[in-house]
């Protein structure tokens, strides 16, 4: 059992926060985005400095899983003093105590995949990919694989969406890097397969950028309990 | 006994489906009886082995005579057939296991498909079953037949041929009612087990047993539930490359699954998790029963195509064009035929015919070349993989025509027979010395003349464009599958 998981689950925590969350994708080659977990609005002016403008600002804490709802996430702040505001922003809207606040790169690209975990009785562990964004559950566009599983079926999966063709050269931009992305949904199935207290994945969303690049921009891990 | 390893017989589940001696129980003189009609189908199919029927009043049973207990047969059968009462299975399971009998087959039912007390009864039922080292099938299915055999030991009296198609199936009856069905078109089952509560031979096993089986070409699976999820993906995966496997799953919308709750008792997984199990298995999925077995069929008698690029063969418009666009909706192309190709065919195809794709002939001059001159042009193109060809060949204008010139009723009978034999000589001959696989379609009756030639040949002839080209996709399909999972072995 990973480190994380295990300190997670002593505390007694339904989920590992965001950022612990990234970490142990980090730990498993998945790309994540580049943040600092920071404890003041002077650490957060410092990690946008480091990071680069313009960054996103987030309350962490692993009992908060849908931060949107609860105006815990700013975007696209572009300056010290904007940061500062919605960090105060931040704090008085959100009740319960937090890991810290999140500093995070803003990634941008118009192609947005989730990438998912879930547990069924009979086949166990099972991956999801699935078309992101906004229209998610309206197009319900998955493909799903039992771990383990290799990266040639990790590269028919991507086959198997009605929307594979974002992959490839998509209005401009870059193909996606099919091969990181099957690496990664092989390592969310061994996430799984060697972390039993793990119940649920998920990557929402992981943004394709005009580049091709793959970034996992959000991510949750739900434990066990 | 046999003395050397055979990866056939040596399977576990052999005894079961080849049984060489059977204890019946459940059976009597009383054609009402379930029991009684199932011995019924096994004697009317003229099982060559013994048969013991165990009863506990009547001397004889179906002209047979009867044992008042298991411990009374003159030997240790292969096999027990249970069709009792719920209360006496259990009790006679081990009677069977102090005889000595390793296998079973328990038709009875009560146990947990009807909920908790029956999952309780269900439970001793395979507590005596390990204590005797017993395999049975079931309980609460429909019991296996195997026509190689002469062994049918369901409730229908089999209506069939030998064939080709072995199936396991979560539903019973279906499995029976489907005797008629392929009948008709001249195909049939190689072996088919109905799995019931899989309480010690789940569906796996089946699968096992099927892809040892000789007899057995194609695997078809009616599933509603798997239960071992990775043994069934791993087991499809060594057998897929081999030999194909269909399988249509019913539990996939939300009705099916509320119909798979209260025939099985089992919980069904969601329709898109079945789809990827199914890929990653390299099993062609079937969207609809009736493809299970259109699929099944094309598979057991076709060569996959190397690759998706078709030809459709016709010489009516509508048919052919109906071909060519459900060949555009199940991802097979239909490139233009090339200059050669187009060259040879041109002597053979009316000036008012067609040399795209569709080949359209619009009027067949000669029937014999419609299914071998022209057929053999267009697959011997190498941009071709397969063909689907459009069979029409009304029995009465060829027989007008020989009125016509003078022959009489008797030989005009023995000519079209002929005619019809020399024609689908030809074109399953062609199939088979091309390696690519031509495919039937038609509106005809699988009664008329030719058609019926024809399926008797081996060619399958689908009774529809639309099944014909989805037909031909899976076949397409299949050879992809196993192509990946030959690319991840390596």
């Amino acid at each position: 059992m990973h480190p994380l998981i295990r300190s997670a689950l002593g505390k007694g925590d339904p989920a590992l926060s965001e950022y612990n969350s990234k970490l142990l994708l980090r730990a498993y080659g998945i790309p994540a985005t580049r943040e600092t977990l920071v404890q003041s609005p002077g650490e957060a002016a410092a990690a946008a400095e480091a990071l680069g403008y313009p960054v996103v600002v987030k309350a962490c804490s692993p009992r908060l899983m849908h931060k949107s709802e609860a105006g815990a996430v700013a975007v696209g702040i572009q300056n010290e003093a904007d940061l500062l505001k919605a960090y105060d922003r931040i704090s008085a809207a959100v009740a319960q105590p937090l890991e810290g606040m999140l500093i995070q790169e803003m990634v941008r690209g118009s192609r947005e995949l989730v990438v998912g975990l879930t547990r069924d009785a009979q086949f166990g562990p099972c991956v999801m990919l699935g078309l992101g964004g906004v229209l998610t559950e309206v197009l319900n566009d998955t493909a799903f694989r039992v771990a383990p599983f290799d990266t040639v079926e990790a590269l028919d999966m991507m086959g198997e969406l009605r929307s594979h063709a974002i992959l490839d050269n998509f209005r401009g931009q870059a193909p996606a890097d099919r091969n990181l992305l099957a690496e990664t949904l092989t390592a969310v199935g061994r996430m799984a397969l060697e972390n039993e207290a793990i119940a649920e994945i998920d990557i929402n969303p992981l943004i394709i950028d005009a580049q091709g690049r793959l970034t996992a921009v959000d991510a949750l891990i739900v434990l066990r309990g | 006994m046999h003395q050397t390893p055979d990866p056939y017989r040596d399977i576990p589940l052999y005894p079961l489906v080849n049984p060489r001696s059977i204890a019946f129980f459940g059976a009597s003189n009383r054609f009402s009886a379930m029991g009684t009609n199932q011995l019924n189908s096994v004697l009317s199919l003229g099982f060559k082995g013994k048969i013991y029927p165990v009863h506990p009043s009547e001397a004889t049973v179906l002209g047979l005579p009867a044992y008042k207990s298991v411990a009374d047969l003159p030997e240790t059968p292969d096999l027990a057939v249970l069709v009792l009462p719920t209360a006496i299975v259990v009790q006679t399971l081990e009677e069977c296991g102090r005889k000595g009998i390793r296998h079973a087959i328990v038709v009875s039912g009560g146990f947990k498909e009807m909920g908790p007390e029956g999952a309780v009864l269900e439970q001793e039922l395979v507590a005596v079953a390990r204590r005797y080292g017993i395999r049975f099938l079931g309980p609460n299915c429909l019991g296996v037949v195997n026509p190689h055999h002469l062994f049918n030991v369901t409730f229908a009296v089999f209506e069939g041929r030998p064939g080709f198609i072995g199936l396991a199936s979560q539903s019973g009856s279906l499995l029976t009612q489907m005797f008629r069905y392929l009948e008709q078109f001249r195909i049939g089952f190689s072996a088919g087990l109905s799995v019931g509560n899989e309480a010690t031979v789940d569906i796996v096993d089946c699968m096992e047993y099927l892809a040892a089986c000789p007899h057995t070409k194609v695997i078809g699976l009616y599933i509603e539930s798997i239960r071992r999820g990775r043994a069934f993906i791993e087991a499809a995966r060594r057998i897929v490359p081999h030999k194909p496997i269909v399988a249509f799953y019913a539990g996939g919308s939300e009705a099916g699954r509320n119909a798979a709750l209260s025939h099985t008792g089992s919980l069904a997984g969601p329709d898109r998790l079945y789809d990827g199990v199914f890929r990653q298995s390299g099993i062609v999925r079937a969207d609809t029963l009736t493809e299970l077995f259109d699929f099944c069929w094309v598979l057991g008698r076709c060569v996959p195509p190397q690759s998706r690029r078709m030809v459709v063969l016709t010489h009516s418009g509508g048919p052919g064009a109906a071909a060519a666009d459900a060949c555009s909706r199940n991802g097979l192309s239909l490139p233009r035929l090339n200059g050669t190709t187009r060259e040879k065919l041109r002597p053979l195809v009316p000036s008012t015919g067609s040399l795209n794709n569709p080949v359209d002939l619009t009027f067949s001059k000669d029937p014999l070349e419609y299914f071998s001159a022209i057929p053999k042009v267009i697959l011997e193109d190498p941009d071709t993989d397969g063909m689907l060809v459009y069979c029409f060949a009304p029995p009465k204008n060829m027989q007008r025509i020989m009125e016509s010139q003078g022959l009489s009723l008797e030989d005009i009978d023995k000519l079209t027979e002929a005619v019809a034999e020399e024609i689908a000589k030809r074109s399953s001959g062609l199939a088979a010395t091309l390696s690519k696989p031509v495919i039937g379609f038609t509106y005809q009756s699988s009664e008329m003349p030719i058609i019926r030639k024809l399926l008797e040949n081996g060619l399958p002839v689908l009774p529809s464009p639309e099944r014909g080209a989805r037909a031909m996709a899976a076949l397409a399909r299949y050879r992809e599958l196993a192509g990946k999972i030959g690319n991840q072995a390596g």
